[in-house]
């Protein structure tokens, strides 16, 4: 079996000094400008006005009734139990009473929700902007010759991705272009973004590819929940408690577990 | 344990709370007097931590009490600068010194208007509505003090804190039903809270035994019931609390003085007291136990650190009383 010979191409070393390092230097940053871009856009979280903040903690303090029942005497708990069940059916707490029963808003149309969206639009932004300069700079200025060979073998797959702009049919994919050493930047710059920002920094494309991927669950209170109808889902839960208390026969378990 | 900058100082005693503002110098010596909050300097300097702020709190809180505004100022002015003026819980801070800075009433009423002031711009800013509150009580207006808690309760009903003041208001005008309903607010929030328990207990003890209350009477049986249950549990949530067993031990001796005879009736949603033998056990538990901590207190064992002398003294004056009272019927 004939040994493939191993290819070799002699390239001018000044490629590594022109090309990999100023590509890495330019990534490193954009990547710290990006982050700290996205702090100065970042806005202030929106005040809640008194209203919504009650219609929320009342509802935070009914749950709150609800899982710790057990420390109230039955008396203290049905006391509260009438209360907040009469205070949630009549809206007492809504944050506007008159909008009961109304669908909810859109939230497209609502303004304190499209402010979240305009967040989400602005780091969208301070990603694809820089990455499309990026690469149409690398593309115009670094394209057509390859400038580096890659330690380990790669299939044939690879030979677009790796090879673009070097048309040569024959020549093995570990020959890496200028924009596959970019992209080897953009996934493997994380650690040191980590090094130069601290851990929660903004720079890496990755966590925010991550944090799209899995939305935050488990919104309680926001755009396009309806109180009301949480309000109305608290009071039935609250209905259904039997009560019991931690204080029901507290004495004989103190005295079989304390000791002198 | 050796007081920490690090935790609030509200419950050192007064040589501790000497000792940490004593740091003050060092402290304010040791750390940049200002960290910027522009990302260029950030990205060259040494990177704050979020330690620094509680210290420099703390510290704050630390100093007022022993005297040392200047350092006070200092630690202001620190603050300031990083969250600048309009943060919510600097401008508590910045009222607290303006207050500990006033010299008579009148200037503590100018105070009592610049947050009115405040909270007519922002009515949800908590941390200024609370100092507000305290200045209230402070100045003597305790109903006034109470109403506006009520009205931040209203709309945050999910603050301990709150309500746990409200209930020492409502204590310190006798309203004890209030005060106990406002405690088991607290309970609700902090359903693990030893302490809450025990204080809890000791309200409805007074409740019980406060002039007027009567005895023998429904309220009075289920008061005492109650505040023995919450000891109780008080202990079990944190073996060897020197105020549960004070607690059980005072609520026992009380029961078992007055049950001669006093049949119980109990509607079916209330507690109702154990059968007295059992009540006889706790007290002799109680007993044992204080005498148990009190002794190792006096000799300082370790692992018996961290009571309080004055708890401590008096469990022992307790104890002393009953056992003077013994030959006799117990008092």
């Amino acid at each position: 079996m004939a040994q493939v010979p191993v290819q070799t191409i002699h390239r001018d070393p000044q490629l590594f000094y022109w090309i990999l390092v100023p590509i890495t230097i330019v990534m490193i940053l954009t990547g710290v400008l990006r982050h700290y871009a996205t702090v100065l856009m970042a806005t202030a979280p929106k005040k809640l006005d008194q209203k919504t903040i009650r219609e929320q903690r009342s509802l935070l303090h009914g749950i709150n009734v609800r899982s710790n029942f057990p420390v109230l005497s039955k008396h203290s708990f049905t006391t509260r139990r009438d209360v907040l069940t009469t205070a949630y059916e009549s809206g007492a707490y809504l944050k506007d009473p008159e909008r009961r029963g109304q669908a909810p808003p859109n939230p497209m149309s609502d303004p304190s929700s499209m402010e979240g969206m305009m967040g989400m639009m602005k780091n969208q932004m301070a990603m694809i902007i820089p990455n499309t300069l990026i690469m149409s700079w690398i593309n115009a200025f670094f394209s057509g010759y390859v400038i580096m060979k890659l330690p380990f073998p790669l299939t044939i797959k690879f030979k677009s991705m790796l090879q673009a702009g070097v048309a040569t049919k024959d020549m093995d994919p570990r020959w890496m272009s200028s924009i596959s050493w970019y992209f080897l930047c953009i996934f493997g710059l994380q650690s040191v973004f980590n090094f130069l920002l601290g851990n929660d920094n903004a720079a890496s494309q990755m966590a925010q590819q991550m944090g799209q991927m899995a939305p935050p669950t488990g919104q309680m209170f926001g755009p396009g929940v309806d109180p009301d109808k949480q309000f109305l889902a608290e009071v039935e839960n609250l209905a259904v408690i039997e009560h019991y208390s931690v204080l029901d026969g507290v004495e004989q378990r103190l005295l079989e577990s304390a000791t002198v | 344990m050796a007081p920490s900058l690090l935790h609030p100082p509200s419950q050192l005693s007064p040589a501790a709370a000497l000792q940490l503002s004593q740091q003050a110098p060092a402290v304010l010596q040791s750390s940049p007097s200002t960290v910027s909050a522009s990302p260029l300097s950030a990205l060259f300097s040494a990177s704050e931590s979020p330690e620094l702020w509680t210290k420099y709190e703390n510290l704050l809180l630390s100093c007022l009490r022993t005297g040392d505004e200047r350092a006070a100022h200092q630690c202001l002015e620190r603050l300031v600068a990083r969250f600048g003026d309009d943060n919510e819980r600097v401008m508590a801070f910045k009222g607290l010194l303006k207050e500990a800075d006033a010299a008579n009433n009148g200037q503590l009423e100018l105070v009592l208007k610049e947050y009115d002031q405040i909270l007519s711009d922002n009515d949800t800013n908590i941390p200024i509505t609370k100092r507000r509150i305290a200045l209230l009580r402070s100045l003597g207006r305790v109903s006034d003090a109470a109403s506006s808690l009520v009205r931040l309760l209203d709309f945050s009903p999910t603050d301990a804190e709150a309500w746990s003041e409200l209930a020492e208001i409502y204590l310190t005008q006798g309203l004890y039903a209030q005060a106990i309903y406002a405690l088991e607010e607290v309970l609700v929030l902090a359903p693990n809270a030893w302490n809450i328990h025990a204080r809890l207990g000791e309200m409805q003890y007074m409740a019980a035994t406060a002039p007027g209350a009567g005895t023998g009477a429904g309220p009075y049986r289920k008061y005492l019931a109650e505040a023995l249950k919450r000891f109780a549990r008080s202990i079990e949530l944190c073996d060897d609390y020197l105020r549960g067993y004070y607690g059980l031990k005072l609520v026992t001796s009380k029961v078992l003085k007055d049950s001669a005879g006093s049949a119980k009736q109990n509607e079916a949603d209330e507690f109702s007291l154990p059968d007295p033998a059992t009540i006889e056990r706790l007290n002799e538990l109680a007993t044992a136990k204080l005498s148990e901590i009190v002794r190792h207190a006096a000799a300082r064992d370790p692992g018996w650190r961290g009571y309080d002398e004055l708890e401590v003294t008096a469990a022992r004056e307790l104890l002393n009383k009953d056992a003077s009272a013994l030959p006799e019927v117990v008092r």
